[in-house]
């Protein structure tokens, strides 16, 4: 990945965090969420964080969907490896890209976030969320580019999926005070799992049902690494 | 199927749904051989071609690569071939450099290594201005150049070659032809499909020619131009206009069959399968018969003319 590609990825968190961050912050003075009041901002960066595994999730099916256009998939297929390999080097990619765009963010706006003290607990949770969540959101993205058969398509199920996962979540507010559909729709959203365990890490910010998202992030990213496996195996050529 | 076999193909067939691709095809190829899978488009060619790369897997029948089961050990079959496929490829988002080297990166290739073979095939394919361009900068032709060379970054078996001369201009055609030629005098084993039957001739040591799924004949290219093509053909021009030879040629041996010029070309046509035992004999009939020869050429009947005979005979019969 070019330097400017990631510097580019970098607008729309910033963005976030900088501009929604103090816009809102200065409506909402303090955040309460897990019995611990906080500033808005600091509330939102760590999810904003999270929020760029499920973006950079979608760049490993993108990248699969760009192989099969440019004519590169069945050349890959028929070099030394296995189709398991195949996707899981594409899931690997977009993790560190990940990876490197949550510490870049980190580092922005470490100003905002001075102060905190991550355990080693913390690190742990901040690395599950990291590795569990972007699991989950490649395999979910490659499942999906195996699946449509154009373009256009690929956009339309992108573009509806990606709104109500990102906006359905705790990424942008605490669960406890919103509407009970709003609540449910976003405690059955894997995002929220791994924001809220993200939270945890930097923040010590810990939800009652921590253990089972924990637990859920973890099933649900196998599962659906294993199925992506299964769908791409099965794959017409 | 005999055990020195690189390729081994037992009553290979391939369908998609209800429609058969290849439908029972058989066929073998050795160590070090060329050998060239000929046929119109969509004969089943690229289909094979997919199975024995391990792309699709076999409806029917049994294939071997390297005494591998395409079935049950892709992966020991793909570890040792290289395959320039018929549909072009490239990482678009990467220099003609990047390309070469992540793909010796991925085949395990030295550093020092992937730097030399760079270095030998930018220059051998006429890369070496571009190699800092990227996908969308270049020429079609240019890409597949990229994508010939990038195969041949890393040492394999044997090369799987589908049409791999498309899009390529007549020089670097040639410049691939050659490579490949120069490569299976080494020991490589090539498996080529082609519809353009001057390259096979130029190329291959034994053919296959198929169509509609099935295989017509599988041979040496010679035998397959003696067994299916005119035999040798001996062409000439009279000085003289509106001449009928039919009756003086009546008494030449040797004569397998003959035609009257066409308005395109004004040239006798004589096909024979001894044209050293037979030029004589007919240019001395011609000559007690006062007429003057201008010109004669004597070639060889070409595979084309086999490949035509036999997928329109087959087209015939259908």
């Amino acid at each position: 990945m070019s330097p400017l590609f990631l510097a580019s990825m970098l607008v729309s968190p910033l963005i976030y965090i900088f501009v929604l961050g103090f816009a809102f912050g200065g409506a909402i003075p303090s955040v309460v969420a897990g019995g611990i009041s906080m500033s808005y901002i600091l509330f939102l960066a760590p999810g904003i964080i999270v929020s760029q595994f499920l973006t950079g999730g979608v760049y490993a099916g993108a990248s699969i969907w760009f192989d099969k256009r440019f004519g590169m998939f069945e050349q890959i297929l028929v070099g030394p490896f296995t189709k398991t390999q195949y996707i899981t080097s594409k899931i690997l990619s977009v993790a560190l890209q990940g990876l490197a765009m949550a510490f870049l963010v980190l580092l922005l706006t470490s100003p905002l976030l001075s102060g905190l003290s991550v355990s080693f607990l913390g690190i742990l949770y901040i690395v599950a969320a990291w590795m569990f969540g972007s699991l989950l959101f490649g395999s979910l993205s490659i499942i999906i580019s195996t699946a449509v058969k154009t373009d256009e398509v690929l956009n339309v199920v992108f573009n509806i999926i990606m709104p109500p996962l990102l906006f359905l979540s705790s990424v942008f507010y605490p669960l406890e005070n919103v509407p009970a559909l709003i609540r449910a729709l976003a405690l059955a959203n894997p995002l929220t799992y791994a924001a809220d365990m993200f939270r945890a890490g930097m923040l010590g910010l810990q939800t009652s049902y921590l253990s089972y998202e924990v637990l859920l992030l973890v099933v649900e990213s196998v599962s659906m690494f294993l199925l992506a496996v299964k769908r791409f195996k099965g794959i017409k050529i | 199927m005999t055990s020195d076999y690189v390729i081994s193909v037992d009553g290979l067939v391939r369908a998609y749904g209800e429609k058969v691709a290849v439908d029972g095809v058989s066929f073998g190829v050795r160590k070090g051989e060329i050998f060239g899978f000929l046929g119109p488009n969509g004969a089943g060619k690229t289909t094979t071609i997919k199975v024995l790369t391990t792309l699709i897997p076999p409806t029917h029948g049994k294939v071997t690569v390297l005494s591998y089961d395409v079935t049950d050990e892709p992966l020991k079959v793909r570890r040792r071939i290289g395959v320039v496929q018929q549909q072009p490829s490239l990482e678009m988002f990467m220099t003609v450099e990047q390309n070469l080297d992540s793909s010796g990166f991925l085949w395990d290739i030295s550093k020092e290594e992937r730097k030399k073979r760079i270095r030998f095939l930018s220059e051998l394919f006429g890369l070496g201005d571009c190699l800092k361009s990227k996908g969308p900068e270049l020429s079609i032709g240019q890409r597949r150049r990229v994508q010939v060379a990038r195969e041949l970054m890393h040492d394999m078996d044997i090369l799987f070659l589908d049409e791999p001369t498309l899009g390529l201009d007549p020089q670097m055609r040639r410049t691939l032809l050659d490579y490949v030629k120069k490569c299976a005098s080494e020991g490589l084993t090539v498996f080529f499909t082609t519809h353009i039957m001057e390259e096979a001739e130029y190329l291959c040591d034994r053919a296959a020619v198929i169509d509609h799924g099935k295989i017509l004949a599988c041979d040496t290219v010679e035998k397959l131009r003696s067994r299916f093509g005119t035999g040798t053909i001996i062409e000439f021009t009279l000085a003289e206009k509106e001449v009928s030879l039919k009756s003086a040629l009546m008494s030449v041996k040797g004569i397998n069959a003959f035609s009257e010029p066409q308005e395109e070309d004004g040239s006798f046509k004589i096909s024979a399968d001894d044209p050293s035992g037979v030029l004589p004999e007919l240019l001395h009939a011609l000559f007690t018969r006062g007429l003057h020869v201008t010109s004669v050429n004597v070639k060889e009947s070409s595979l084309e003319e086999a490949f035509l005979k036999l997928t329109s005979e087959r087209e015939a019969k259908a």
